[in-house]
């Protein structure tokens, strides 16, 4: 367990690395820049070429990146090159809200996807398990903005039991913002999540080991809680892995529907300005929380169901 | 003696299928009663019934008494049956190291049993030869070697204090050396008052236990007390003069990178067109390690492996013709097949892919491959899960066969057939070996072994301990590893025999190094 955890974590470092790489060099790619952007209708292009050089622009893109990564190791994500403040202000402004969306959509989620899962996986090709997935899937199917219209006209326009819009404020503190944005990412996410704990639950019913426990005298209930569980979460908990992602990465048509100032607003708003800085700081942040999700995914399934070698 | 078990006239069907049909017999406290027969003769599907245990669309019928509840009458699975399961009647599966949950630290599942059940989970462990230290009940089983995991299972059914242990196929790939272990261990067993139902194909393991036989083939008993005679198995030894075919030199091959874990040391075999080398040892002294690196699945060894004086490289660099020429049959089978196409199609796949058939003829030749190993066509037409263990078995020969090879690796290939399936087997290889197939034949049954090849290995601890021909080490072993196997080729005959409980094969030095590091534990105790 113990080296496999390091082994893991090595992996993770790796990784690591390979994206910093990656952020940076695809920020890069991206057409112009803020000093094009921003001045050319007011500037000479001699004042654009002088902007540039303050801006650090000009320099080849290798010097570029080594400048970044060491800035990026002591904490210091870069200056916005449109508000002028540090990046990581425009992180912590932003990530508050796509937490609370994304912690109090998974409590949600995650109880209900396992309660269905085991009741579908228990009734393989029954009408229950029919049934419900009819529903999920039929959910999942329909696009987020979807729902979210549906939501609103009837919630918040025609019967006005619920906010349509963020007007400021702490979410936390008025909890009813939450309900609608949660009912949009519900459908999908409980879909998915709940498809991978009934197949887990469906492959542990069949496994010798639980017909040998049974044939020993173990009782049903027993013998789900006990001996399928932890073998059916396994699939679950890699699909929470990335269901957390998703969420995580700030569900950008929620976001807007709702006026929410979340991630995903913060990082379309950068692309749009060209404020190369923001958007690296965004992703970057973005893609360590999935690769830390992922590592603590995988840690949880090597410890529900240890195995001996993985990393192949 | 009244018996703890009465099965009268059990009958099971499925729709107008008739699996096991109007058979009785007894278990009587303290005694072995053995079902025998090929598989697919009706062996577990009779057993089952003991749990009112039955396969989905399988009616039983027939009366079946177990601890004095009935678990099956006229009707059928009767409501008491759920009861009896472990608290009476406990089942050890034929693969008990699949049976142990993934999951769970194998105290958990014990704890959780003996409060079931009342029973004493340190009593169960020490019973079944395990050490009962609390750092290996907080395992799990795949720390465990695969003995071990057979002992794990045998301790949880042993911890639900049955009173009748009902044990499917329990010598099936064990070496000879365990496997006379196993027998002691079963007369202890029973000893203590325990009814046992042994389910097995080995008629050796039955002549040294049983007290009772009942023998069953196509689900009728043909038999009671007696046993068919076992095949003969003695061939021609020829050897054919001429270059080597395939040569290692040196062979070394670790687990870890880096030759970390070294499982075989220094190895050098050669063998000829027309010949067969046989590779004898313990479970755990490096045979498939060294198959597998013929085979090129191991890539992690040193040393030079010559087909035809031209260096053969790892399975993923040969060419089709390098495929073809060597073929490699394993153990456990059924991972090897695709469970969603026929059987057949898939042996009659080689013949495509590597020799280039036409799809018709590479099934016909499929078809009458499988037909002379005993596998009929109709039977061979299904998914793999439709097919015995011994069955899948043959098909994976003749999946190898039908690709024509110069090579032949079998490594214990025979484990899950019985005395018929075997000879089948022998005999094409025979012919095989007639057309100028060189064979490597590794299996842990000396007899058997010695009756196929021209010259063995005998290898312990990852090293050629002894070689030569069959019929000198047989009668003149030099190598203490030899001596016992040929001693355990005797189980069989004479059920009097005393334990070869030397200093070295006391049961708990043996549970410490499962993996039968003999030499290196005399050479400690020395």
């Amino acid at each position: 367990m113990r080296s496999y955890a390091a082994q893991r974590a090595g992996l993770a470092v790796v990784q690591l690395a390979v994206l910093s790489v990656l952020v940076f060099v695809l920020t890069s790619l991206l057409p112009g820049d803020a000093a094009d952007l921003r001045f050319t209708e007011t500037l000479t292009p001699s004042q654009v070429a002088a902007l540039r050089a303050e801006l650090g622009l000009d320099q080849p893109p290798v010097e570029r990146f080594v400048h970044w990564l060491g800035n990026v190791l002591t904490g210091d994500l870069g200056t916005s090159l449109i508000s002028g403040g540090p990046v990581a202000d425009i992180v912590r402004s932003s990530i508050g809200a796509t937490l609370v969306l994304t912690l109090a959509t998974l409590a949600i989620v995650v109880p209900l996807a396992v309660a269905l899962g085991i009741v579908m996986g228990t009734r393989e090709n029954g009408r229950v398990d029919r049934a419900i997935t009819s529903v999920t899937l039929a959910l999942s199917a329909i696009p987020d903005f979807v729902i979210a219209v549906v939501l609103v006209a009837v919630f918040s326009l025609k019967l006005g039991w619920l906010p349509a819009t963020w007007i400021g404020g702490s979410l936390l503190s008025s909890p009813a913002l939450l309900i609608l944005p949660i009912a949009v990412l519900f459908g999908r996410t409980v879909c998915l999540l709940s498809r991978q704990v009934r197949a887990g639950t469906v492959a542990a019913l069949n496994a010798e080991y639980v017909t040998q426990a049974r044939r020993l005298g173990i009782p049903r209930r027993q013998l789900l809680l006990r001996h399928v569980l932890p073998n059916a979460a396994v699939p679950g908990v890699q699909e929470l892995a990335r269901t957390g992602d998703t969420l995580l990465g700030g569900v950008l048509v929620v976001e807007a529907i709702f006026a929410i100032p979340g991630f995903a607003t913060a990082l379309v708003d950068g692309v749009e300005t060209r404020d190369i800085p923001t958007v690296q700081g965004l992703t970057l942040v973005l893609a360590v929380a999935a690769l830390l999700i992922n590592l603590g995914a995988d840690l949880l399934c090597n410890r529900l169901v240890p195995r001996s070698e993985i990393l192949r | 003696m009244t018996p703890v078990v009465r099965v009268v006239g059990l009958s099971a069907t499925a729709g107008s299928a008739v699996l096991v049909d109007d058979v009785s017999f007894d278990v009587v406290a303290g005694e072995v009663t053995a079902l025998v027969g090929a598989s697919g003769s009706g062996k577990t599907t009779s057993a089952l019934a003991l749990l009112g245990e039955h396969g989905d669309g399988v009616r039983l019928t027939g009366r079946v008494e177990v601890g004095g509840e009935l678990v099956v009458d006229g009707n059928g699975v009767t409501r008491a049956a759920p009861g009896v399961r472990g608290r009476v009647v406990a089942y050890m599966p034929q693969h008990p190291g699949s049976a142990l949950n993934p999951a769970r630290r194998i105290g958990t599942t014990l704890q959780e049993l003996a409060k079931l059940h009342d029973g004493d989970p340190r009593e169960a462990v020490r019973a079944a030869q395990l050490p009962g230290d609390r750092a290996t009940l907080k395992r799990f089983p795949h720390q465990f070697s695969g003995g071990q995991r057979q002992r794990v299972a045998l301790a949880q059914t042993l911890t639900c204090r049955p009173t009748v242990l009902v044990l499917d196929e329990p010598s099936t790939g064990l070496d000879s050396i365990t496997r006379l272990q196993l027998v002691h261990e079963l007369r202890d067993l029973a000893a203590t008052g325990l009814g046992i139902l042994l389910l097995s194909h080995d008629l050796d393991l039955v002549r040294a236990l049983a007290s009772r036989v009942v023998v069953l083939d196509a689900g009728q008993v043909i038999a009671t007390d007696v046993l068919p005679p076992a095949p003969d198995l003695q061939l021609p030894g020829t050897s054919t003069a001429g270059q080597p075919l395939l040569t290692a030199m040196n062979l070394s091959a670790s687990l870890r990178p880096r030759g970390r874990d070294v499982v075989l040391h220094e190895a050098d075999l050669a063998v000829r067109a027309g010949a067969c080398l046989g590779v004898v040892g313990r479970s755990g002294s490096g045979k498939t390690t060294l198959a597998r690196c013929l085979a090129g699945l191991h890539e992690r060894y040193t040393g030079t492996i010559l087909l035809d004086d031209e260096p053969l490289p790892v399975l993923r660099k040969r060419s089709r013709d390098q495929h073809r020429r060597v073929q490699y049959v394993w153990q456990e089978v059924r991972g090897s097949f695709d469970e969603r196409r026929p059987v057949d199609q898939q042996v009659a796949r080689t013949a495509q892919r590597l020799r280039g058939l036409a799809p018709d003829q590479a099934h016909a030749e499929a078809v009458a491959t499988l037909a002379r190993l005993g596998v009929a066509a109709i039977t061979a037409a299904r998914p793999p899960s439709r097919l015995s263990g011994g069955e899948l078995q043959r098909a994976a020969l003749a999946r190898a066969v039908l690709a024509n090879p110069d090579v032949l690796i079998c490594d214990e290939i025979t484990t899950a057939l019985d005395d018929h399936g075997t000879a089948l087997v022998v005999d094409l290889l025979t012919e095989l070996k007639d057309r100028g197939t060189a064979l490597i034949w590794i299996g842990h049954d000396l007899r058997l072994v010695a009756a196929v090849a021209d010259r063995v290995l005998v290898l312990d601890a990852g090293r050629v301990v002894e070689q030569g021909p069959p019929a000198t080490l047989t009668t003149a072993p030099r190598h203490e590893l030899t001596r016992r196997l040929v001693a355990a080729t005797r189980i069989g005959d004479n059920p009097k025999t005393p334990p070869v409980h030397g200093r070295v094969s006391q049961p708990h030095a043996y549970c410490a190094a499962p993996d039968g590091h003999l030499a290196e534990q005399e050479r400690r105790e020395r």
